[in-house]
């Protein structure tokens, strides 16, 4: 370094100019008389470096321990097995991305039977999948459904029926055979021009009614027993229909709007027992509980309310999500709720309790639909589809 | 493009001029002729046919070779009576445009008598259908629109006479040039070209970018045929450029169908005129935004207000393009615009680029980060 000043400046009187011009050279030379250090030859060259060093914030060994024996600390995925198709090693309880084509398309919506689990995509195809085995096997795909997508699929209790709306408004009817599909020739009318504006549907627990909510604001029911006709028009105050729920004992209809009301109707008498307190901006999602106790809504105003459907007294809300929430569904004894959101966050919530009781965050791209599987044995989990265009598989409720 | 250019630029002329002479001969012996009935026959393009995307080209085509539609006169009612005339007429101007070597805008046709052609876009229709039934490209007919883009940015227009090569400084935006007399453009100098809304071109951006110099070009909504000629032309340029440093092609467009629709437009073509997008279509152009997880995203940093709602003519318009244009397909090219298209479907919201204005940086900054993450990611 003494060197290479020495060189670059003739005189002891041109040093300082030559050195005010080279600005790299300027910090040590400055602090050479101050420090006077002997620094042997082999720091030298990094020496300004070290001395610009700024020692970084850092996390103490007990710090971290702490945080480790606390359970939060990063931990290694030891949730793997092979795959029972292509003995790749894969996590397990999700489906092997190297052998199980999913779909090339944002899911949109998943729906359960006993056995198996429904999804749709902006895809044309829908997916069967088997949930008895524990790599979810594809075992039916019923390939160019829905030419332009199909946004919601829904099915009754014991799997023999299932009703899927595409974004070309078409809604088909299927049904079930020995755990294979097929399409069924009933097509839900309105007023006899076809169900050119029905967006969200649900399905009665027999299979027998079909409710939907129309992008004008009309809740209409059809019997799909008998000739698909429609047997019910509710009338609302015009604001698109984006979700709908029938209550499991098939007394109560639900729908959500764009512009955050929420309505009950009695399917016996045709009327809105009371009438709710709504959301302030569009709800997403409305679902009961098993009970028929309780009503859940949720949207963009990322909150979850709970209803009471016996008084339309709102009895908790539930915050915590930081962004649109697109789907709820009940865990099977109504224990749980489980909602999933735009950021990709799915949360398992504690009735008892209101609180949350488990995040996950696979993703952060939208997750649009959460679903419950059928409780087998003493275990219980649910599956989450969306924009990941995969479906990810979670067992026990408080997951981890 | 190449230097075959001219000579068969002429070449169309000449079919321009034979299909128009062969026609006013045959009108003028029908006329003269006791029994003869004068008509005009022309080629339409049919209204229902099927699309596909050449995969060589990268553009939007039919197989289809159109209907054959014939206007004779005096007709069998006044709608025949009056295409027929207003065809002749067009034909007429046509005839005069190519003798004079002068180039008229449809517009100005339409206004040397608008009580006849009755509105602009009858003029426009029949212009398009008098090119494709020659087969032709309309600028053969040395007609065109009135220019409607703008481009700022550096670049320089190489003419085929004498070399002469002509630079564009332009640091306020300018009309796009006309590109029938100049054999390509060079842009050596530029790092990227963004194709974008009205606003942001003459803000100077295409200076104080991060990521370089570049051009920007906007087609003031959907891009007509010389801004798209235009950017193929520079795209051209950038596939024979020798150097390594080849400019990055971008569009920003609003997240709505209509925007998704000027995009498709961009790079694959229009369904209105197929038979030109092998010429315009630019396959290397990449989507900036908007997309709905930028608008949507987890902590809202815009906010729910400035998203609008989708009408129902939006509504209907996603569901078509998702089902008739084969660039939205399921087994098309781009599955993630047509993801996009789904999801305002499914949130029932759009949004326009203004909003980005609230962003950190302003509309500015956004493309800076925007820009940045795309590169990384080649």
């Amino acid at each position: 370094m003494a060197l290479r000043l020495f060189r670059s400046s003739s005189s002891i009187a041109g040093q300082w100019s030559q050195l005010l011009q080279n600005a790299s050279i300027a910090p040590h030379a400055f602090l050479r008389p101050a420090i006077s250090l002997q620094i042997p030859g082999i720091l030298s060259d990094i020496w300004e470096s070290v001395l610009r060093a700024v020692p970084k914030k850092k996390t103490s060994h007990m710090k971290k321990r702490h945080r480790q024996m606390a359970g939060k600390a990063l931990k290694d995925v030891k949730n793997l097995n092979t795959c029972s198709g292509c003995g790749q090693i894969k996590r397990a309880h999700t489906l092997c991305p190297h052998c199980v084509e999913t779909h090339p398309s944002d899911i949109f919506s998943l729906a359960v039977t006993e056995k198996q689990i429904l999804s749709v995509s902006g895809a044309s195809a829908i997916q069967v999948h088997s949930t008895t085995n524990p790599d979810f096997p594809l075992v039916q795909s019923i390939d160019g459904a829905h030419k332009a997508g199909c946004h919601h699929v829904v099915t009754d209790r014991k799997g023999s029926r299932a009703v899927s709306v595409g974004f070309g408004g078409e809604i088909l009817v299927w049904s079930c055979q020995e755990g294979t599909w097929s399409k069924d020739d009933k097509v839900p009318v309105v007023d006899g021009r076809g169900p050119s504006d029905t967006w969200a549907v649900a399905l009665s627990e027999d299979g027998q009614y079909l409710a939907g909510v129309s992008q004008d604001g009309h809740i209409r029911v059809w019997d799909l027993d008998g000739h698909a006709e429609q047997i019910r028009d509710y009338e609302t105050k015009g604001s698109f229909g984006t979700c709908i729920d029938l209550s499991l004992d098939g007394r109560f209809i639900a729908s959500g709007h764009e512009n955050g009301s929420v309505y009950i109707f009695s399917t016996e008498s045709g009327r809105m027992p009371f009438s709710l307190s709504g959301l302030v901006k569009p709800v997403r999602a409305v679902t009961f509980s098993p009970g028929g106790k309780f009503l859940a809504a949720a949207g963009d105003s990322k909150v979850i309310v709970l209803y009471d459907t016996s008084s339309g007294e709102q009895v908790a809300s539930l915050t915590g999500h930081s962004a649109w929430i697109l789907s709820l569904s009940w865990s099977s004894t109504g224990e749980y709720l489980l909602s999933g959101s735009f950021d990709g966050k799915v949360k398992v919530w504690s009735i008892d309790t209101k609180t949350c009781v488990a995040t996950h965050s696979e993703t952060e791209k939208a997750v649009w639909s959460v679903k419950w599987l059928p409780k087998v044995g003493r275990s219980e989990g649910f599956a989450t589809g969306g924009a990941s265009r995969s479906i990810s598989f979670y067992r026990e409720a408080t997951g981890g | 493009m190449d230097q075959t250019e001219p000579i068969s630029k002429t070449h169309h002329q000449e079919r321009v001029q034979q299909y128009i002479d062969d026609t006013l001969a045959g009108l003028l012996n029908a006329m003269t002729d006791a029994n003869g009935s004068p008509s005009i026959t022309l080629r339409r393009r049919s209204g229902n046919v099927a699309f596909h995307i050449n995969l060589n080209s990268g553009a939007l085509e039919t197989t289809d070779t159109g209907s054959l539609l014939t206007y004779s006169w005096p007709g069998k009612d006044c709608f025949e009576a009056w295409r027929f005339t207003i065809t002749l007429r067009l034909l007429t101007a046509i005839a005069d445009a190519i003798h004079s070597g002068l180039v008229v805008s449809k517009r100005d046709i339409y206004y040397s008598d608008p009580v006849c052609f009755g509105s602009q876009r009858v003029v426009d229709v029949l212009v398009d259908d008098i090119a494709f039934t020659i087969g032709v490209d309309r600028a053969s007919l040395n007609v065109e629109a009135a220019a409607k883009g703008l481009v700022a940015g550096q670049y320089r227009l190489i003419h085929p006479s004498a070399h002469a090569v002509e630079a564009r400084i332009s640091s306020e935006s300018t009309p796009i040039p006309r590109m029938q007399e100049t054999v390509g453009v060079n842009i050596s100098d530029i790092e990227w070209v963004l194709a974008v809304y009205r606003r942001l071109v003459g803000s100077g951006y295409h200076n104080t970018a991060a990521a370089g110099k570049g051009i920007l070009i906007t087609g003031k909504g959907y891009p007509d045929y010389s801004t798209r000629g235009f950017i193929r032309k520079l795209f051209d340029a950038r596939s024979q450029s020798q150097s390594s440093r080849r400019p990055q092609f971008f569009a920003l467009v609003d997240g709505d169908p209509d925007g998704l629709a000027i995009l498709a437009t961009y790079k694959y073509g229009s369904m209105a005129a197929a038979h030109e997008n092998s010429q315009l279509n630019v396959r290397g152009l990449r989507c900036l935004g908007l997309h709905m997880s930028d608008v949507v995203a987890g902590a809202d940093p815009c906010g729910d207000d400035t998203l609008l709602r989708l009408t129902a003519r939006d509504r209907r318009k996603i569901v078509t393009m998702l089902c008739k244009n084969p660039v939205f397909a399921v087994d098309g090219p781009e599955l993630d615009w047509r993801a996009e298209l789904q999801r305002m479907l499914m949130l029932n919201v759009k949004a326009e680029i203004e909003i980005l204005y609230d962003q950190e940086g302003g509309l500015e900054g956004w493309i800076d980060r925007r820009m940045e993450i795309l590169k990384k990611l080649d």
